[in-house]
C-alpha cells in the first residue's frame, strides 16, 4: 500500500515546552488509523503539526508523496486534507449553509446536495445559527465543512467528546460512509474501545512519542493494554 | 431652533464621515487585529485622489474611481508592512500604522501643498432643497444618499458572498478558516482593502463639504475611534450608529457651548464605558 500520509520526527512546540519528540507515522489510501492516547499526549498537536497549524520544528510531512512540510494551512488543507478539530469550532454566530460556504467549491463526491442527504438534520436547519444546533449536529457540521473539500485524508479529532452514545453512535455512521467511500481517516480518540473497534491501525501517543504501533484488531485483545492507556474513560466504557 | 436644527444637520453629516470611517476601522479591527492609525491618512488619500482625477475623468467618475485607487495603495501596505507583524504583539502594527499615518500625511502635504483645497462639487449640489431649511443642501443629502448605498454594499457583501462570510468566519476564528482551505492572507488582504475603500470614499464626501487639507485625516481619525467604542467593539451597525451619535452630539453641543464641541464627544465616551463597558451594541466581554 503506498502511503497517502507520512508524517516522520515531527518535533513541535508551544512556545518553549516541548510537545512532541520525533512523532512519526503513516496513514495509507482509504485507511483508518487511530491516533490513541491519555490527555496531553500531544495528539492534538500531532494533528495541528500534520495542518501547519503548529508548525514542526524538525521533521517532514507528506501529504501523497509531496512534502508540505513548511506550507501555509490552506494549501495543506486543498492538497487534500479535511481537518475536523477539537471541540468542533463552529462559526457560531453564521447559520449552517454560511458555515458550509466557507470552504472553496471543489469538484468530487461531496457537494452541498450530497452533504444534506448524509446528515438530512442539517438540511432541516440550514438556516439556523450554528450556535443553536446540538453537540451532535454541531459535530455533523464540523464534518461536512471538511467533507465539502472532497478530502484523501480527513483528520477527526475527539468527534466523540460531550456527545451521548446514541449520537457518537450516529456519528460515527456517518464516519462510515466516508470510509466506504474510500476516504483515509487519522482518527483521534479518548474512548480507545470505540476507536479500536473502527479503525485498521493503532497508534499509542504517549509523552509526545509514539509508544506502539499495530493492527487495531491486536491492540483491542490486550485489554490491560487499553485500560493503560486510556485510563479511567476505557474502563468506564467497558 | 432653527439654529439648533442647523448645527445638528451639520453634525449629523459629519457623523456620516465618523461613521464611514468607523466602519473600515472597524473591518480592519475584527479580521485583521490591527488598530489602523493610518486610517485617515489614507482618507485625506482619498480625498486628494479625486481631487486630481476630478479634471481628467469628472466628478463622478473620481467618486467612483478615487476610492479603488486608495483601497490600491491599502494593498500595498498591507502586503509590505502589516502582513509581517500579523500574530505579534497588537503593539507593533499600532506603533506601525501610527507612523504610517505620519507618513501619509506628509506625502500629501509634499504632493499637494500644505494649504487647504477646494474641492468642487457639481453645480446642481450647491443648492439648498428648500428656502427655510437653507443648510439641507443638495450636497448634504448627497453625502447620506452614498453613505447609505455604501453602508447597505458592504453589509451585503458581508451578508451574501463568500469573501463576505469568510470575513465574518475569519472574525470569530482565523485558524479554522484556513484549515477549511481558505487563503487567508487573500482574505486579510480583500478585508483591509474593503476597509481603506471605504475611508477613500469617506475622503471624498468629506472634501466636498470641509475641503482638503493634509490634516484633514489626523483631525477625523479620533472621532471615527470613539465611534467604534461609542457603537461597541466587534458591531458594525455599532460603529455606525457610534459615528452618528456623536456626531450629532458635537453638532447640538456647537450651538449651546462652540468651544466643548470637541470635548462633548469624549464625556460620551467616559459615560457610556462607565455605564456599558462593552459598548452600545459590542459584544460581552470584549473590554469587561
Amino acid at each position: 500500500m503506498s502511503s497517502l500520509l507520512e508524517a516522520e520526527g515531527l518535533q513541535a512546540y508551544y512556545g518553549k515546552s516541548h510537545i512532541l519528540h520525533g512523532v512519526s507515522l503513516t496513514v495509507a489510501e482509504g485507511e483508518v488509523v487511530t491516533l490513541l492516547g491519555r490527555n496531553g499526549a500531544g495528539k492534538t498537536t500531532t494533528l495541528r503539526a500534520i495542518m501547519g497549524l503548529t508548525p514542526p520544528r524538525e521533521g517532514h510531512v507528506r501529504i501523497g508523496g509531496v512534502a508540505v512540510t513548511g506550507w501555509p494551512t490552506h494549501r495543506i488543507a486543498q492538497s487534500g486534507v479535511g481537518y475536523v478539530p477539537e471541540g468542533r469550532r463552529m462559526f457560531r454566530h453564521l447559520t449552517v449553509e454560511e458555515n458550509l460556504r466557507v470552504p472553496p467549491p471543489t469538484q468530487g463526491r461531496w457537494s452541498l446536495t450530497a452533504i444534506f442527504s448524509l446528515f438530512p438534520r442539517l438540511a432541516e436547519r440550514r438556516t439556523s445559527k450554528a450556535g443553536r444546533l446540538s453537540g451532535g449536529e454541531q459535530e455533523m457540521l464540523a464534518i461536512s465543512r471538511a467533507l465539502l473539500l472532497n478530502p484523501r485524508l480527513l483528520l477527526l479529532d475527539e468527534p466523540s467528546q460531550g456527545l451521548a452514545p446514541v449520537i457518537v453512535d450516529e456519528v460515527m455512521r456517518a464516519v462510515q460512509r466516508m470510509r466506504d467511500e474510500g476516504t483515509a481517516i487519522l482518527l483521534v480518540e479518548q474512548n480507545a474501545i470505540l476507536a479500536l473497534a473502527f479503525a485498521d491501525r493503532a497508534y499509542v501517543l504517549s509523552d509526545g512519542a509514539i509508544t506502539h504501533a499495530g493492527p487495531a484488531a491486536e491492540l483491542a485483545a490486550d485489554s490491560e493494554k487499553v485500560k493503560a492507556l486510556a485510563g479511567a474513560r476505557a474502563s468506564r466504557a467497558a | 431652533m432653527e439654529l439648533l436644527l442647523f448645527d445638528a444637520f451639520n453634525g449629523l453629516i459629519v457623523g456620516f464621515f465618523y461613521a464611514l470611517m468607523a466602519l473600515g476601522l472597524s473591518l480592519i479591527l475584527g479580521l485583521n487585529s490591527v488598530i489602523n492609525f493610518a486610517h485617515g491618512g489614507f482618507m485625506a488619500l482619498g480625498g486628494y485622489l479625486a481631487f486630481t482625477l476630478v479634471p481628467i475623468i469628472g466628478f463622478w467618475g473620481a467618486l467612483i474611481l478615487a476610492p479603488f485607487a486608495a483601497a490600491a495603495l491599502g494593498i500595498l501596505a498591507e502586503r509590505g508592512l502589516i502582513r509581517p507583524l500579523y500574530g505579534r504583539d497588537p503593539l507593533y502594527s499600532l506603533l506601525l500604522t501610527f507612523g504610517l499615518a505620519l507618513i501619509l500625511e506628509d506625502i500629501t502635504r509634499t504632493v499637494w501643498g500644505a494649504q487647504g483645497l477646494p474641492f468642487a462639487i457639481p453645480n446642481f449640489l450647491n443648492h439648498p432643497l428648500n428656502n427655510v431649511y437653507f443648510f439641507v443642501t443638495g450636497y448634504r443629502v448627497f453625502v447620506v444618499i452614498v453613505t447609505a448605498i455604501a453602508t447597505a454594499g458592504l453589509f451585503a457583501v458581508l451578508r451574501f458572498t463568500r469573501l463576505g462570510i469568510c470575513i465574518r468566519a475569519g472574525n470569530a476564528d482565523l485558524e479554522t478558516v484556513a484549515s477549511l482551505g481558505v487563503n487567508i492572507y487573500f482574505l486579510r488582504g480583500a478585508n483591509f482593502a474593503l476597509g481603506i475603500l471605504l475611508a477613500g470614499l469617506a475622503g471624498i464626501l468629506a472634501a466636498g463639504q470641509l475641503g482638503l487639507t493634509p490634516t484633514m485625516g489626523s483631525s477625523l481619525i479620533m472621532p471615527s475611534f470613539v465611534a467604534i467604542i461609542v457603537g461597541g467593539a466587534g458591531s458594525l451597525i455599532g460603529s455606525l450608529l457610534g459615528g452618528l451619535i456623536i456626531g450629532v452630539a458635537a453638532g447640538i453641543t456647537t450651538a449651546y457651548f462652540p468651544s466643548a464641541s470637541e470635548v462633548v464627544i469624549y464625556l460620551i465616551m467616559a459615560f457610556v464605558l462607565m455605564v456599558r463597558p462593552r459598548g452600545l451594541l459590542g459584544q460581552e466581554g470584549l473590554f469587561e
